[in-house]
C-alpha cells in the first residue's frame, strides 16, 4: 500500500516509502494558545467598535434631540392633536 | 508544567489577562501550582502498552482505555496502538480494531500526515494481524 498517494507534501527521508514522524501530542493546546487570544481581543474589537459606532452615536442622538427640546410647546402640540383623555384641547 | 500569564494590551480597553492553556508538550495530568512528579511521555505510553497487553484483557476494558485514550489531547503513538490492536485479535474483535484506525485518524483533525504514519508503522501489525483499514474497505469515503 503506497502511503504517499495520501500525502500532500513531499517526503522528508531519503526513501519514499518512510514518512517522518510528525507532531502527534498536544495539538489542540497548541491551536487553543494560538487561536484563543485573537479570539478573545476579536470579541473585546467587536464589543468596542458596536459601543462606540452604534450606542454612542445613539445616545448622543438622545442628548441632541432633548437638549432643545420645548416640554411646554410639545405638550400644546400634542393636547392640541386629541392624543390626552385627562385634558381636552385649547379651545374645546 | 508552569503556568504563566501573559498580557494582551488593547488600544481602547485595559490590559487583559489570558491564562496559558497548559504547558506547552506538557503531559496532560499537570495541574498549575502542584507539586507533583509529572509524568514523562515515555512513562505515559507505557503505561498504555501495559494496560492493552494485559493478556485477560476484557471487551469493556478495551473499550473504556479507547474512549480514555481518545479524549487525550494527542494522537495515540503507533505502539499503543499496536498493543490495543492486539487486545482486539485476543478478544476476537475486528470491528473495533478498524474502529480504532478510524479513531485515531479522526483525532489528527487537520493534521494529514499523521494517519498515514500511523499506518506506515503499524504495517506490519496490520498484516500480521489480518486487519483492513477502513481505505481498504472503503470506509473512508461517505
Amino acid at each position: 500500500m503506497n502511503m504517499n498517494r495520501e500525502t500532500d507534501r513531499p517526503p522528508v527521508q531519503n526513501s519514499t516509502m518512510s514518512l517522518a514522524k510528525p507532531a502527534m501530542r498536544g495539538l489542540l493546546g497548541k491551536r487553543l494558545r494560538f487561536h484563543l487570544p485573537i479570539a478573545f481581543a476579536l470579541s473585546l474589537v467587536a464589543a468596542a467598535a458596536f459601543k462606540y459606532g452604534v450606542t454612542e452615536p445613539r445616545k448622543q442622538a438622545y442628548a441632541d434631540f432633548y437638549k432643545q427640546y420645548d416640554t411646554t410647546k410639545e405638550f400644546n402640540n400634542m393636547r392640541d392633536a386629541g392624543v390626552f383623555e385627562s385634558v381636552r384641547p385649547t379651545g374645546e | 508544567m508552569h503556568c504563566g500569564k501573559y498580557i494582551k494590551s488593547q488600544t481602547v480597553k485595559l490590559c487583559i489577562v489570558v491564562l496559558h492553556i497548559d504547558g506547552i508538550r506538557s503531559p496532560l495530568a499537570s495541574r498549575c501550582y502542584s507539586h507533583a512528579k509529572v509524568e514523562t511521555d515515555e512513562e505515559f505510553d507505557a503505561r498504555w502498552v501495559t494496560y492493552f497487553s494485559k493478556p485477560d484483557i476484557d471487551a469493556w476494558e478495551l473499550k473504556k482505555g479507547m474512549n480514555t485514550l481518545i479524549g487525550y489531547d494527542l494522537v495515540p503513538e503507533p505502539k499503543i496502538l499496536d498493543s490495543a490492536l492486539r487486545a482486539c485479535r485476543r478478544l476476537n474483535d475486528l470491528a473495533s480494531a478498524i474502529r480504532i484506525l478510524e479513531a485515531v485518524k479522526d483525532k489528527s483533525g487537520p493534521h494529514k500526515d499523521i494517519y498515514p504514519y500511523l499506518i506506515q508503522e503499524l504495517q506490519p501489525t496490520l498484516i500480521e494481524l489480518g486487519i483492513s483499514t477502513p481505505e481498504d474497505l472503503g470506509m473512508d469515503k461517505l
